[in-house]
């Protein structure tokens, strides 16, 4: 079969993926909407929703992965698709950022201070983890991506202890509201691009990572420089300029 | 029938030798190049480690200040708003819970 085919195009399978991935998508947006309204079984619907998302999300990955990995369907013409794609999609999530005005309650240079350092520490290593891939060294490239996984839990875990300590909650005034919309949103991202980081690791360790292939990794590690740059405009205005 | 699998099978022992000899071609063409990323890899690991120490040492020193607590804030109209309750009970998600013995 492989030797018939004469271009260096993926043709793909036929997959459920995309049908169940939108069944789910709609379960959990209408269950997300019977959940904060007082629907009967909004709850119910949400967690099928998100069961149905999270099964699809794995078994389509674990298609892309056995396409690319085992079955080397990833030439370098299909290869620049994932990496357009990746990059069209961080760009895509850059939306504003408001700065509020208000009260000021969280002390900027306490917690978030000191989380300020720690994502830029953990994109080093990620920068790290990248030249140990090209240079062939993969066992260090797995302990760099080990060094960039526990710096990024570090900031999840400070984040959660400000979350529980603030003195207000998204219901309480504007800034609140701004507060916990802007920073859980890149709460969230954080904790999507430490699974991100984390499969990588496991993907390096199981081999799967070469200098010559290597896509999954890097638009890992640009969603990881994305994620800690937002850190640092909402640390500007949210904490710093917001808390004035 | 017998032919066609062994022709088969050599063909794609050819396939599967072939990238391994370009890639140990590749590999003496590009020597200085990896040589350049094992250097960048070094240099990297200096600033993580570097970074990992001052995030230590500022960690020790922010904690070990401790925070102070003010005193509560006035019941401004605009603070504590509470309209209908939240889907999973009467209070926020990361806020000290009063309706414990609720």
């Amino acid at each position: 079969m492989i030797e018939s085919q004469r271009h260096s195009y993926h043709l793909v399978d036929p997959s459920p993926w995309p049908i169940s991935g939108s069944l789910g998508a709609l379960a959990t947006t209408v269950g997300g909407v019977m959940y904060m309204h007082p629907f009967q079984g909004g709850a119910r619907l949400l967690s099928l929703g998100l069961i149905f998302l999270l099964y699809t999300m794995f078994v389509w990955w674990r298609d892309v992965l056995r396409e690319s990995t085992l079955e080397g369907h990833h030439t370098k013409v299909v290869q620049l698709g994932p990496r357009y794609g990746s990059i069209l999609f961080i760009v895509s999530e850059i939306g504003g950022i408001w700065p509020p005005k208000g009260i000021g309650v969280l002390d900027p240079w306490e917690i978030p201070f000191l989380n300020t350092p720690i994502l830029p520490s953990s994109g080093a290593a990620v920068t790290w983890a990248h030249h140990a891939i090209l240079a062939g060294k993969e066992k260090r490239d797995v302990y760099a991506l080990v060094a960039t996984v526990l710096l990024a839990l570090v900031f999840t875990g400070f984040q959660g202890m400000e979350y529980y300590q603030a003195p207000f909650t998204i219901s309480d005034s504007i800034y609140g509201s701004t507060f916990f919309l802007a920073t859980g949103f890149h709460g969230f991202h954080v904790i999507i691009g430490t699974l991100f980081l984390i499969i990588c690791g496991i993907r390096q360790y199981l081999g799967h990572l070469t200098k010559e292939h290597h896509v999954g990794f890097e638009a890992a590690a640009w969603y990881w420089h994305f994620v800690d740059v937002v850190w640092l405009f909402l640390f500007v205005s949210i904490y710093w300029w917001g808390g004035i | 029938m017998a032919t066609a699998i062994v022709r088969s099978a050599l063909s794609r022992a050819t396939i599967r030798a072939a990238p391994r000899t370009s890639v140990a071609h590749k590999r003496s063409f590009s020597s200085s190049a990896g040589h350049d990323d094992a250097y960048e890899a070094a240099k990297w690991e200096k600033i993580t480690y570097l970074g990992i120490a001052s995030c230590t040492a500022l960690a020790v020193y922010v904690l070990s200040k401790g925070h102070h607590h003010g005193e509560d804030p006035p019941a401004y109209p605009y603070m504590h708003i509470r309209n209908k309750e939240f889907p999973w009970g009467p209070d926020g998600l990361f806020e000290v819970k009063h309706n414990e013995g609720h």
